[in-house]
């Protein structure tokens, strides 16, 4: 080579030297190639020395210099090759030119040469377009010729089969040529001699005579420049000096859109002042999403191509993709062979995800023809108005019409279904025995759509057919299954991947050249199994084999598990036969035989039944449709079958269910004696078998019950409530006991477990204004610390309170407040929650003392304490606090409550249309039982006033004094008399011994009133009957609050 | 660069035509199905003679392609060179082309002196063999 390199510079191309840069690599090759090039080197010199100077000179030159200096150092080896190759057809050529000028030595070739000329002369006449013809056609071919030649014949005498070789590759002799080789043109040293002297003649011959030749010869197949799609693609590999591709970042799908776009740019500013300067863009959609790549020189020659391009993130920076990934990026996988009868499914359309199989395969591989489920609504949904244009509109895009609607779920054609509304667009294709239909423009042909679909619509790749839907392709016309195993097989097959195997799998080596080699495999690495031989002579070493040539190996016996995608997944078994891959089992849950592929079972150790990935659990109750319910009695992999409420048992897919039902905690029923039914009770039918179970759901007036021993359904059956009798309730519930309606309380609840429990009374409410309102308060604690405000607001146990120093409302607990008064002294009492135990009501929960008895009737015990401090209080037992007793016993014990308060008993029970309201809730069919609370109705009366007062709070528990304060409201806002306020609401009027804000009857309100008037103060006045610290209320176990909740069972 | 001539017809294609274009078996150019149809394929209607010939058009060209490239310098791109469109005119290209050529076609392309290289990917497989 580095002959050629001084050629070169013998030559012209300096302004090419500089890419000409030779290295090391150029190898032993390039020794021989030097060796050869030698006397071609020397004998161009000769050439151009000649005045004549043969246009064919330069013009060489010309050439040569151009196509080293593409190829130069990036990739010398390759463009030696494709010289090699081009060279020798080159200079087959040339050879047959020197025989024929020179009238040599070769008898045989003197005729060729006189031919030769004769053709020469002829082409005389035409030399004047020779000339210009030339060097367009010359240009097109590899200029190194004049010396590559004789490299290649060195070549040619060394080793004829490696020129065989590269002949294989590159192109082959030209017939002509072939002809032309003179006999033993092998035998060299003559052959270069005479190479020589051709070449001598040459040069001094009509250059353009030559050319003509040439052209005749060689040129007619010169018309297009596509000499570079012959050279392997793995030559043309990038290099550092190829332009660099930068990735950006665009809106995944829109990057057709995008080169586009980026086209439409290049194509407006091209032969503007600033043209966009790169070499060109394109996307990958399938395998790189979201990028669009940019072939350029330099970066800032991207930007202006993708700058304000819609759907393209120009602001994240270019990504440079590294050299070695470029090939990546432009790397064509072939799509799959389709054959008749793969799976394959659809991407778009009407059928998008729905799996086809297909029918015939277009031979331009363009669009196959498919077999699909039909999914056809056969006009049903159709549109009555469009029903006009229908005509006109489906003819043109059938699918428009039901887009945007629900899909019709795939099912056979049936020309029957379709007779009914269309039978204008149905035609029969009369064949003889099979049953084809035209319908719309679509034929069906056995209940099947036979459609072509473009190729490119179509997932070819991991399909993945589940059984449900590989098998309706199954069904012949006669009805009979006949799924094709095999094909199904071959489908899922092609799809295997190492991941199947595992370390230590038992594989065996079915095809290849290793066939039924066993072993154990070692090592996974994608899908090359590393496996250790047990069996044979190879037995010890580590083979590879991939995936595709192994299966798993069992042996009758095994124990195993499935694992894949069959439909047996995850049962145990054990294995009774092996036939090739398909291996049958005895399943361990149900001693079935069954047969699945090898691939889909793995040794297992466990026994183990099913597994349900189900989403419905074996006795959960589904909705199936608006009127059915369901409970499901069987699971299995694909199917459920469920017990319906009329006692049917129906087997569906998951898919059929609308919605699975969660169980209802709450739900009552009653039995044919009134009693209540709730879950978990047992149960017994009444008549009939007799048959007893416990209840498994409740549904209207369904019972489904379970019998531990009944086999079929799982036990289950279904009765009418109104049909059983109950036996036992779960718990020990007492049978006829009502609804326990201190469940449904709110207000009980609220209060939480502890108070909830049985007999205990719930903690006195406080409710109407609260105390705190509008009080001069310090802050104990907390970041406000110190702070002295006004409280604006109140709630349970915080209030808001505006700071005196900053213009701000903050809320603060209320424990942290001090109470103080104009002159701001701290006002300690029990009601405001202070912890002084020397003061008058403070802590009262803390300090067992004379107070004790106190407490309770006092707005004290509402206060806003924590409940800490209001537990123990209420948590007394009724015979501790003797003043509690009357009002709040009523609430324990109820009916106690209600004879103390003989009046009320009748507005109770008057109260039924009331109890309706809470009682109608429940199923129950007792009567309305006296002693809950009703706390709702009443709270309903008090709305009016929380009306008119906002601050006022219903739901605190009322104590005595409360009442006390709020009497005079009462009588303020209740403007009306008395009666009047009575009249239209006997219910809420209910004087309920549960009931805080419980109104009396005319009368006791008016003793109601008569007490209230002993505190006849607004809530925030400290009057003695707000104030626990009145004197009078210690040591009075009758407060004076006790006497007005017996007299009136507003109290309760 | 600027071979592009300035009068030459706009290779874009709105979105909304983009369900038209067609790739050229040979060459892998994508245009759209009217061009084909009017001016022929401008790299390989020599010997295709695509231009009025809807049954030609049909036949040596796809509509499944993937893989577009803008290609403005085609001789300075590598990409051009990788996928042997280095002489061809500017335009858009695919990556892949799926559908085989028919065999007058081929034997057409080869007449004139063109290697046909199939541009769905096969070829690849076979390379990988080599």
């Amino acid at each position: 080579m580095s002959n050629l390199m001084s050629y070169d510079f013998e030559g012209e191309g300096e302004s090419e030297d500089e890419d000409f840069n030779p290295t090391a690599e150029v190898g032993s090759d390039d020794e021989d190639a030097g060796k050869a090039a030698n006397k071609p080197a020397r004998r161009e010199s000769f050439a151009e020395a000649p005045e004549e100077a043969v246009k064919e000179g330069p013009e060489d030159e010309d050439d040569q210099p151009k196509a080293t200096a593409s190829n130069g150092d990036r990739n010398r080896r390759q463009s030696d090759d494709r010289a090699e190759d081009e060279a020798k057809d080159e200079t087959e050529g040339a050879d047959g030119d020197a025989n024929g000028e020179a009238e040599d030595e070769d008898e045989a070739d003197k005729g060729d040469a006189e031919g030769e000329e004769d053709e020469e002369d002829e082409d005389d006449e035409d030399e004047e377009d020779a000339v210009r013809d030339r060097p367009r056609k010359r240009r097109k071919r590899d200029a190194r010729l004049q010396f590559i030649d004789v490299e290649a014949e060195v070549d040619e005498e060394e080793d004829e089969e490696l020129d065989e070789d590269d002949e294989l590759v590159g192109d082959e002799p030209h017939p002509d040529d072939a002809l032309e080789l003179p006999a033993g043109a092998e035998r060299d040293d003559r052959r270069h001699r005479e190479l020589d002297r051709q070449r001598e003649l040459e040069a001094s011959m009509d250059a353009e005579k030559q050319a003509a030749a040439l052209k005749e010869r060689y040129g007619r197949n010169r018309v297009s420049a596509s000499t570079s799609a012959v050279v392997p693609q793995r030559l043309l590999l990038p290099s550092v000096d190829d332009p660099t591709i930068w990735g950006v970042k665009v809106k995944p799908g829109k990057e057709r859109e995008v080169v586009y776009s980026i086209l439409k740019r290049w194509e407006d500013r091209i032969n503007t002042r600033e043209p966009i300067q790169i070499c060109s863009a394109f996307e990958r959609e399938k395998g790189m999403s979201g990028y669009v790549y940019i072939e350029a020189r330099r970066q800032a020659d991207v930007m202006p191509a993708i700058e304000n391009i819609q759907h393209c993130y120009a602001r994240t920076p270019p990504i440079l993709v590294p050299i070695a990934e470029m090939p990546d990026l432009l790397r064509v996988r072939k799509s799959k062979q389709l054959q008749r009868g793969d799976y394959v499914r659809i991407t778009r359309g009407h059928y998008a995800g729905d799996l086809a199989l297909v029918e015939d395969v277009e031979s331009n591989g363009i669009a196959v023809t498919l077999r699909v489920v039909p999914r056809l609504d056969y006009g049903a949904n159709e549109d009555v108005n469009a029903e006009k244009n229908a005509d006109t509109s489906k003819r043109k895009r059938p699918g428009v019409a039901t887009k945007g609607k629900v899909r019709p779920p795939p099912r056979l054609f049936s020309e029957v279904e379709a007779k009914k509304k269309h039978s204008r667009y149905l035609s029969q294709i009369s064949t003889l025995n099979r049953n084809e239909w035209k319908y719309y423009q679509d034929n069906y042909s056995d209940g099947f759509l036979i459609k072509e679909f473009k190729m490119n619509h179509l997932q070819t790749e991991n399909v993945n057919p589940t059984l449900e839907e590989a098998t309706r392709f199954s069904i012949a016309e006669d009805g009979v299954e006949n799924l094709d195993l095999a094909t199904l097989a071959a489908t899922i097959n092609a799809s295997k991947s190492g991941a199947e195997y595992l370390p230590g799998d038992m594989v065996e080596i079915y095809d290849g050249e290793q066939q039924g080699v066993c072993g154990k495999a070692v090592s996974v690495h994608q899908d090359i199994v590393s496996l250790r031989v047990t069996e044979g002579d190879l037995t010890g070493q580590v083979i590879e084999a991939p995936v595709k040539s192994l299966r798993k190996k069992f042996r009758d016996g095994d124990h195993v598990k499935v694992i894949g995608g069959s439909k047996y997944r995850d049962e145990v078994g054990m294995v009774i036969r092996v036939r090739d891959d398909r291996v049958t089992l005895i399943t361990d849950s149900t001693s079935q035989e069954i047969t699945v592929f090898s691939k889909d079972l793995r040794e297992a150790s466990d026994s183990g039944g099913m597994v349900g990935d189900s989403k419905y659990d074996l006795y959960d109750l589904v909705q199936l449709d608006a009127a059915t319910v369901a409970c499901v009695v069987k699971v299995d992999r694909e199917s459920l079958r469920v017990l319906t409420q009329d006692g049917s048992v129906r087997t569906l897919l998951p898919s059929n269910i609308s919605a699975k039902l969660e169980r209802r905690r709450h739900a009552v029923a009653t039995d044919r004696d009134g009693s209540e039914i709730r879950h978990d009770d047992t149960v017994k039918e009444h008549g009939g078998e007799q048959k007893q179970g416990y209840v498994l759901h409740i549904h209207r007036t369904y019972l489904f019950v379970r019998n531990r021993q009944q086999a079929e359904n799982a036990g289950v059956f279904v009765v009418r409530s109104s049909n059983v009798t109950t036996v036992a309730a779960k718990g020990g519930r007492v049978n006829n006991a009502g609804p326990d309606l201190t469940k449904m309380n709110p207000a009980l609840q609220r209060n939480g477990g502890a108070n909830a429990m049985p007999g205990q009374m719930a903690p006195p409410k406080t409710f109407g204004r609260d105390q705190f309102l509008g009080k001069n308060v310090t802050i104990r604690k907390g970041p406000y610390k110190g702070l002295l405000g006004i409280v604006k607001d109140a709630t349970d146990d915080s209030a808001r309170v505006e700071l005196h120093s900053k213009n701000k409302i903050v809320t603060v607990k209320k424990d942290m407040l001090t109470v103080r008064d104009h002159n701001n002294n701290p006002i300690a009492t029990g009601g405001f929650g202070s912890r002084r135990p020397g003061q008058f009501g403070a802590t009262p929960s803390r300090v067992p003392s004379a107070y004790d008895g106190g407490r309770t009737p006092l707005p004290g015990s509402k206060t806003p304490m924590g409940d800490g401090g209001r537990t123990p209080m209420w948590n007394r037992s009724i015979a501790e606090n003797p003043a509690r007793t009357p009002m709040w016993a009523r609430n324990a014990g109820r009916e106690g409550g209600m004879t103390a308060y003989g009046g009320s008993q009748t507005a109770y029970g008057g109260q039924s249309g009331g109890a309706s309201v809470w009682g109608g809730a429940t199923a129950t069919s007792g009567p309305p039982a006296p002693k809950p609370p009703p706390r709702l109705p009443r709270r309903l009366t008090h709305r009016p006033l929380r009306l008119q007062n906002p601050l006022y709070r219903p739901e605190q528990a009322p104590t005595p004094g409360a009442h006390g304060d709020m009497t005079p409201h009462h009588g303020a806002w209740s403007a009306p008399t008395p009666g009047g306020y009575d009249a239209p609401t006997p219910g809420f009027h209910a004087p309920t011994p549960g009931g805080p804000g419980n109104h009396p009857t005319p009368g006791s309100y008016g003793g109601g009133y008569g007490a209230g008037g002993q505190y006849a103060t607004p809530a925030a006045a400290p009057t003695p009957g707000g104030y626990p610290e009145t004197p009078g209320y210690y040591g009075a176990p009758e407060t004076p609050a006790a006497p007005v909740g017996d007299e009136d069972p507003r109290y309760e | 660069m600027s071979q592009y001539p300035r009068n030459a017809m706009s290779n874009y294609a709105a979105p909304n035509q983009q369900r038209h274009l067609r790739a050229c078996m040979v060459c892998s150019i994508v245009l759209l199905h009217s061009k084909f149809l009017q001016n022929g394929c401008p790299n390989c209607d020599s010997f295709l003679e695509l231009a009025g010939s809807a049954e030609n058009v049909a036949e040596c060209t796809s509509q499944v392609y993937e893989g577009l490239i803008m290609m403005a310098q085609p001789q300075d791109s590598w990409v051009a060179k990788w996928q042997r469109i280095v002489n061809y005119v500017p335009g858009v290209y695919a990556t892949k082309v799926v559908g085989q050529l028919p065999e007058y076609a081929i034997v057409g392309a080869e007449n004139a002196g063109v290697k046909y290289i199939p541009r769905d990917g096969s070829e690849l497989d076979d390379e990988g063999a080599v």
